[in-house]
């Protein structure tokens, strides 16, 4: 369980300080699937990278009870290292940990078999799609086996159709995993469909607007989505969003 | 295969282009009846360096020229990138020394060959050092900018991966950095080459520069010409050797 108690951010900006984040008060259980969704600039991302430790925050302390360790982080743009094979980068973060060989060889074929790109294991970064670099960047995070993904829009920079299947491969991986993973999107389908709590964000100085709890049945699929009661979601989160 | 071709035609048509500036030259020679102490036919000059490799002058010359070179390409590239990674690291030191850095860029290091022959004598050091300052600023300049273009991303992965600085170094920035890097060792070579002249013909017992100033004032142009032939196979073998290399390195572009 992550607790997030108060915490804020103000950045100096030029014309003095810039108050990206009002104090958030959040709880993010063991083994559950939160999006955090919200206008541009209201501070969702700014939140993730503090919660990551990318960003220090303002005020206020983040309690982590059950997720230590270095979290996994998907960032919207594959950031793979272009000169390492799709094999490579996945086992880059074992490699300068110091896992031995043998060890980072055998997660690192699991990884690649589990995001379908065994095939590809030998391919640089330039030779793949957007959605097989995302997939290989997504591997990677989960190298290390982290307790708790974070992932900043992952899939916003590509196509409807392999957002729908990478979405369909991430709650999979989160079936099979149970990591506790938050997510920053600007979709609300992509919210409503894949999480167990939504929560909503208002913009400038950014702060939580209300937290949605979904009780849609799993495993979730195509059905879902025919779900009255998921396209009410929807539109609640547009209506907040609004 | 087609490139086996290519390179084959290419290198063909540059013999081609070779040949005929060499029947200009001779024709030249014949036509205006250039005196031989001005401007020697292509065959004299050829048999010259033949006459020089077999004796073990060249060899001697080309030798001296080419350690002062390796040494000071060496010196001054390492230089150019600990320095240019010291920059990066402490943002700081950067801003401090950047404008003096410009200044000495900006100064025509060739000038400073006669305070260097001064304090050195006339041996190999003052060479060395010259190359190695000419060869120091391209590299420089390559690393800092090479390593200000890695995005901002990467440095979060760092970050996150809990990198330390040697590692995040060699495993992620230096990577990214080695194009530019590259482009500023290409520059080095060539300017290396004029400082290892420069500071041969204003000083020195040996070396190809000094070939050049013996030839000068013996009016044998054969020598200067020799010497020069020797110096551009020189100065081309450097770059060739740094571009293979380069493409070796960066061959995941």
């Amino acid at each position: 369980m992550i607790r997030i108690e108060g915490v804020s951010k103000t950045f100096s900006g030029p014309g003095g300080p810039v108050e990206a984040l009002r104090p958030v008060d959040l709880t993010i259980l063991s083994g559950s699937f939160t999006s955090i969704i919200g206008p541009s600039g209201c501070g969702k991302s700014t939140l993730l990278r503090i919660v990551a430790g990318l960003e220090t925050a303002s005020t206020g302390r983040i309690a982590n009870e059950g997720e230590q360790g270095r979290p996994g982080f998907v960032f919207q743009e594959p950031v793979l290292l272009p000169w390492l094979t799709a094999r490579e980068n996945v086992r880059f973060p074992l490699d300068t940990s110091g896992v031995p060989r043998a060890e980072g060889d055998r997660r690192t074929d699991e990884l690649l078999a589990m995001i379908g790109l065994s095939s590809f294991a030998q391919a640089l970064p330039r030779t793949l799609s957007g959605g097989m670099r995302q997939r290989v960047a997504i591997a990677r995070a989960l190298s290390y086996d982290p307790a708790l993904l974070l992932m900043d829009e992952p899939f916003g920079a590509l196509d409807l159709l392999t957002r729908d299947r990478l979405n369909d491969e991430l709650m999979a991986i989160w079936t099979a995993t149970r990591k506790t993973i938050v997510l920053v999107t600007h979709s609300v389908e992509e919210a409503a469909y894949l999480s167990d709590t939504v929560v909503v964000m208002s913009a400038r100085p950014g702060a939580i607007k209300r937290i949605h709890t979904v009780d849609l049945e799993r495993p979730r699929g195509e059905r879902t989505k025919l779900d009255p009661r998921f396209h009410q979601l929807m539109a609640d989160l547009r209506r907040d969003l609004a | 295969m087609t490139s086996a071709t290519q390179a084959l035609a290419r290198g063909f048509s540059s013999l081609v282009v070779l040949a005929g500036a060499v029947a200009v030259w001779w024709g030249a020679v014949i036509l205006f009846r250039i005196p031989a102490f001005l401007l020697p036919t292509p065959d004299a000059v050829f048999a010259r360096f033949v006459f020089m490799a077999r004796e073990g002058q060249l060899e001697r010359h080309a030798t001296a020229t080419l350690s002062e070179l390796g040494l000071g390409f060496a010196a001054g590239a390492v230089a150019g990138l600990l320095v240019g990674w010291a920059f990066d690291r402490l943002p700081l030191l950067g801003r401090l020394f950047s404008p003096l850095i410009l200044l000495l860029q900006t100064a025509p290091k060739i000038a400073i060959a006669p305070l260097l022959l001064l304090w050195l004598g006339l041996g190999l050091g003052p060479k060395v050092v010259l190359i190695a300052l000419v060869s120091f600023f391209p590299v420089l300049t390559g690393t800092v900018s090479g390593l200000a273009a890695v995005e901002p991303g990467y440095r979060d992965l760092a970050r996150l991966l809990d990198l330390s600085a040697a590692i995040r170094f060699r495993r992620v920035e230096l990577p990214f950095a080695l194009p530019s890097i590259f482009a500023g060792l290409r520059i080095a070579t060539t300017q290396a080459v004029t400082a290892a002249v420069v500071g041969e013909l204003i000083g020195a017992t040996f070396g190809l520069g000094y070939l050049l100033s013996v030839g000068q004032e013996n009016n044998d142009a054969a020598l200067v010409l020799a010497a020069i032939l020797m110096l551009s196979t020189l100065g081309w073998a450097m770059h060739e050797i740094v571009r293979a290399v380069e493409t070796r390195v960066l061959a995941w572009r």
